[in-house]
């Protein structure tokens, strides 16, 4: 079922590990958002997607949630990086800007 | 990997699927709740924005599935839809599910029921640490059929003393002890053991110590030490924690607790128990009057075990062993004649494996057992082989219903497993009933088998030998049911199928030859097993049939142990007189009489006479001392001469009696009353009477020569006898009667124990009784498989020719012809699995000849009557069919194309 979009999971758990880094903890729509917002809309993603991502990321242990309240008082669960969680982006980073680097290579050439 | 990594959580989710939900739910109301307000302060009213929500989230359904299947387990989801699919499919055919699932309950049930029975003989090792260590030791002798696996004490102490490659070896008798508790005394199992066996056993006692060779040795002071059980110390003892020290009185003698096993040690034979462990040396006071110790060489009685050294291998083992047998022979065997004996049949010791403890049951059950066990899974396989032929009928019913699943995309893997999901739910289903029914079964076989052997444990439970046995049985049933008809059911062309439908299907000559074969297979199946139960059930009337030379109905035996009390020689032959009278006015009470060694019951006297006129002819006669009248109670006919009398005592000159063959051997063209014979030392007696022949040792061994004794006359200190009671009425009443009679008139003695000649004879010969009664049981059963197998894909592969039926006699086919033409079908099969049958029961039924009694494995009568009885239930199953198919209206048949 979900072995077609492999590559775009992988790119997909990146995003949200770096949204969580870089904003702290976050509700799922605000995950969602955030993506959207700094691809500059450019990415179109249907925001459903992103739960089952977290759900994955949770039981890998790389990031935990939480209940909490939102900006607009409204109740929502809230998803923090947790310690492995941070040792991932390194390595995932790594992978990420190897692959990137290879791509750019091929297409140069 | 990653599935190992997040399985906990996955586990976890399964228990909390409810909850887990609703948080989902919770969640994804919050996230659309954002994205609304969002919405509306880009100025759309709450409707638009909440749509715009919904659309940029995309489906909410489609988010809750993929979460779900990332939370718990895909398959598992569809497994249990397969499971709950095959559910309803057996509720909506109710009668096939009834039969399946009884059908492989009663198959797998017994199968399972004989297992765990062949896992408590032959399987099951004994619980003490590295049981893989111990050792049977055996002699052999290029004389003897089976090794023996019993010992003189000389022979033991022998090997004890010299023991290369083996670490202890150690000795045991297990055997019954007189406990004496408040009120009189109680037979408690018991075993007297050498030093060495609880270091060989190396099970550390639960508290205090066990016994050691110091303890094994005669006479050391301060009295004898007992070791208890874990059960005994639990019920004798009421658990007490200060028991070490207390007394136990074993035969008259206090013994001193010095250690109890922990629960887990059952000994060295599994099927024993002891409750009470004694040293060997207190075997003399344990066993009085009896003294196997000081008899030496002549009393055979001890059980070897031991525990090869750290890296020795079996072979190893063996090896060192003969290299002292030679030794061990010179120094335990004195009598000239028997040594040379023993060395000219090259005497040697020999290792076993002696993982599983040593009991003599083994050598007597296996055999048996592996029969039975074979017999078994033949009716377990001819019950698969059914069943897949009825779910292939169903398959061939519901091929529209699986076109139609391919053509809408599901893969051929899917339907598969699904069919297999169903194949396997009957066969779980199968099991789980007939492990239900496995406790029972195999515990009457085991009443059976062990008739009226008393302190013998079978312990049969479920562990996980035979869990996982029963297991990989349900996974192996249902491959074997579901598989081939699975196959089958998808592998046809889609088009045709779905054009044609199930009715008009064209005649396919290749699609029927598979369920053919099958039912062929289970034709030659089923005539096997009932050849097999024919022959054993021939050998066993054979041997009901065969004269005993007296009469075992309505005799009644009671043995009577007079070994721990007070009365010895003429006042206990005055005893048994007066007890014999006393017994002789109960009712329903007809005659009576007593004997020292009941015929069948395992144990054989024999003694050399000769007489005067002829001193150097030996004659090797089976002896018996009996009471008064026991010819005329036991309904042996007396030739010639007089019964015993009671006034026939020491001083009236020593009496015998001959049987007809011992009579001839000694008197060859003689009339022997009033001679004498000479035996015990060249006593002479005169011969009074010659009586019929009886068989003693076995219903199977010929009636061999013998010689009665008067117990007036015995020389035995205490002798104990058994009464012998022909009876008018039933036994049971007579049973409480004569216990009052007898606490009455000896309250020493344990209470006797009561027997029914029928029940000795039934004992004498349980395992050829059991074998002929489960095959018969099988072979009935495996007859009215085939019976349904034939008439329902038979009645099935008919009723789908319906139309082409129709066609032929629209055609102008007599009715005859059609009963021929559908009869024909199942002629063919039931002949071709007949002759492959009895070609198969030909070559298998030799192995059965070892247990078979007068009868040869290519018995005429029973090879016809099983072939005519399977034809003949092909013929009725096939006839019903037949005849339907010849009841086809044309005009119907063709209407209803």
């Amino acid at each position: 079922m979900g072995d077609k979009s492999d590559v775009l999971q992988g790119t997909l758990d990146l995003m949200v590990l770096k949204t969580l880094e870089s904003m702290g903890p976050l509700h799922g729509y605000g995950i969602a958002r955030r993506i959207e917002q700094v691809s500059d809309n450019s990415l179109i993603l249907n925001q459903g997607t992103i739960y089952p991502a977290l759900l994955r990321l949770e039981q890998r242990g790389w990031i935990s949630s939480e209940w909490g309240t939102s900006e607009t008082n409204r109740r929502a669960k809230f998803y923090s990086l947790s310690r492995l969680g941070r040792q991932q982006i390194e390595e995932e980073t790594e992978n990420w800007e190897r692959v990137a680097a290879t791509m750019a290579r091929f297409l140069v050439s | 990997m990653d599935l190992l990594r997040t399985l906990p959580s996955r586990i976890a989710s399964l228990f909390r699927r409810n909850h887990l939900d609703s948080a989902l739910d919770e969640e994804l109301r919050s996230h659309i709740d954002l994205a609304t307000a969002e919405n509306m302060t880009l100025g759309m009213n709450r409707k638009q924005a909440r749509i715009a929500a919904l659309r940029s989230f995309g489906g909410l359904t489609q988010a809750r599935e993929a979460y779900r299947q990332r939370r718990g387990f895909p398959i598992l989801g569809q497994l249990a839809q397969d499971v709950r699919f095959g559910l309803r499919q057996l509720h909506r055919a109710p009668g096939f599910a009834a039969t399946a699932i009884l059908t492989l309950a009663a198959g797998l049930g017994a199968t399972i029921a004989i297992f765990s029975l062949m896992n408590a003989l032959l399987l099951r090792p004994l619980p003490v640490p590295r049981s893989e260590q111990l050792v049977v030791i055996q002699s052999q002798t290029s004389e003897d059929e089976q090794p023996g696996q019993r010992f003189s004490a000389p022979m033991f102490r022998a090997l004890e003393k010299r023991h290369p490659a083996l670490q202890d070896v150690a000795a045991f008798f297990d055997t019954q002890f007189q406990v004496r508790s408040g009120s009189g005394s109680v037979e408690k199992q018991g075993a007297m053991v050498s030093g060495e066996f609880f270091r060989a056993m190396q099970t550390a006692p639960l508290f205090g110590r066990y016994l050691t060779p110091q303890d094994d040795r005669p006479g050391s002071a301060g009295g004898y030490p007992v070791v208890l059980s874990e059960g005994f110390w639990r019920t004798w003892f009421n658990s007490a924690p200060n028991v070490l020290g207390s007394r136990v009185t074993i035969a008259n003698v206090p013994f001193t607790v010095v250690g109890v096993m922990p629960r887990s040690f059952i000994g060295a034979d599994p099927t024993r128990r002891p409750e009470l462990y004694l040293p060997l040396s207190a075997e003399p006071i344990v066993d009085a009057p009896f003294d196997m110790t000081a008899s030496g060489e002549n009393a055979i009685w001890l059980n070897m075990i031991a525990r090869r050294q750290n890296a020795v291998s079996l072979e190893q083992a063996n090896a060192a062993l003969s290299t002292v047998s030679v030794a061990v022979l010179e120094e335990a065997v004195h009598n000239p004649d028997r040594l040379k004996s023993l060395q000219k049949t090259n005497f040697l010791l020999t290792a076993e494996s002696g993982s599983q403890g040593e009991t003599y049951m083994r050598s007597q059950f296996r055999k048996p057992l592996l029969v039975v066990f074979s017999l078994c899974i033949g009716v377990l396989l001819l019950a698969c082989l059914n069943l897949a032929s009825l779910l292939m009928a169903r398959a061939s019913a519901r091929e529209r219903e699986l076109a139609t699943r391919l053509a809408i995309g599901a893969s051929r893997g899917r339907l598969l497993q699904q069919l297999l999901a169903e194949s396997l739910l009957i066969a779980t289903l199968g099991t789980l009933a007939g492990v239900l029914l496995a406790p029972i079964v195999s515990r009457s076989l085991a009443a059976m088998l062990l008739g009226s052997q008393r302190n013998v444990y079978l312990d049969t439970s479920l562990d996980w030998r035979a869990s996982a046995f029963a297991a990989s049985l349900t996974l192996l049933t249902g491959l074997l049911i579901g598989l081939v008809p699975a196959l089958r059911a998808t592998s046809g062309d889609l088009n045709q199928q779905i054009k044609n439908g199930s009715q008009s299907r064209p005649f396919r000559e290749k699609h029927r030859l598979l369920p053919r074969a099958l039912m062929g297979l289970q034709v030659a199946l089923a005539l096997m097993l009932v050849i097999g139960a024919g022959l054993l059930a021939a050998s066993l009337t054979r041997l009901y049939r065969t004269g005993l030379g007296f009469d075992p109905n309505h005799v009644v035996t009671l043995s009577l142990d007079m070994n721990k009390q007070g009365l010895e020689g003429d006042a206990l032959i005055h005893w048994y007189e007066q007890f014999a009278g006393a017994l002789a006015h109960q009712p329903g009470v007809r005659e009576l009489s007593f004997n020292m060694v009941p015929p069948f019951s395992g144990i054989v006297l024999i003694n050399s006479l000769h007489t005067a006129a002829n001193k150097l002819a030996f004659q090797n006669v089976d002896t018996n001392e009996v009471g008064p009248s026991y010819f005329q109670t036991m309904h042996i006919p007396i030739l010639n001469g007089r019964d015993f009398r009671w006034s026939d005592t020491a001083t009236s000159g020593n009496k015998v009696v001959l049987s007809a063959s011992a009579a001839r051997l000694l008197f060859p063209n003689q009339d022997p009353i009033g001679k004498s014979v000479l035996a015990f030392q060249d006593k002479a007696y005169e011969v009074i009477a010659v009586v019929g022949d009886t068989k003693y040792e076995s219903i199977q061994a010929p009636a061999p020569p013998e010689a009665y004794f008067p117990i007036t006359q015995s020389t035995q200190k205490k002798p104990s006898y058994n009464a012998v009671v022909r009876l008018d009425g039933p036994a049971a009443p007579f049973a409480s009667t004569v216990h009052a009679l007898t606490a009455r008139m000896a309250p020493d003695i344990p209470a006797p124990v009561f027997n029914t000649m029928s029940g000795i004879l039934d004992d004498s010969i349980s395992s050829a009784r059991m074998m002929a009664l489960l095959s018969v049981f099988f072979a009935a059963c495996a007859l009215l498989v085939t019976a349904i197998g034939l008439y329902g894909t038979l009645a099935y592969a008919t009723a789908r020719r319906t139309g082409e039926i129709g066609i032929r006699m629209a055609l102008g086919a007599q009715r005859l012809q059609v009963v021929a033409l559908v009869f024909r079908e199942n002629a063919w099969v039931s002949i071709s699995g007949c002759a492959a049958g009895l070609i198969a029961a030909l070559l298998a039924s030799k192995a059965l000849a070892s247990f078979l009694y007068g009868t040869s494995t290519r018995d005429p009568w029973v090879l016809t009557g099983a072939v005519l009885a399977l034809i003949a239930i092909a013929s009725a199953a096939s006839l019903i069919p037949a005849i339907r198919a010849a009841k086809i209206e044309p005009i119907e048949a063709l209407r209803t194309e």
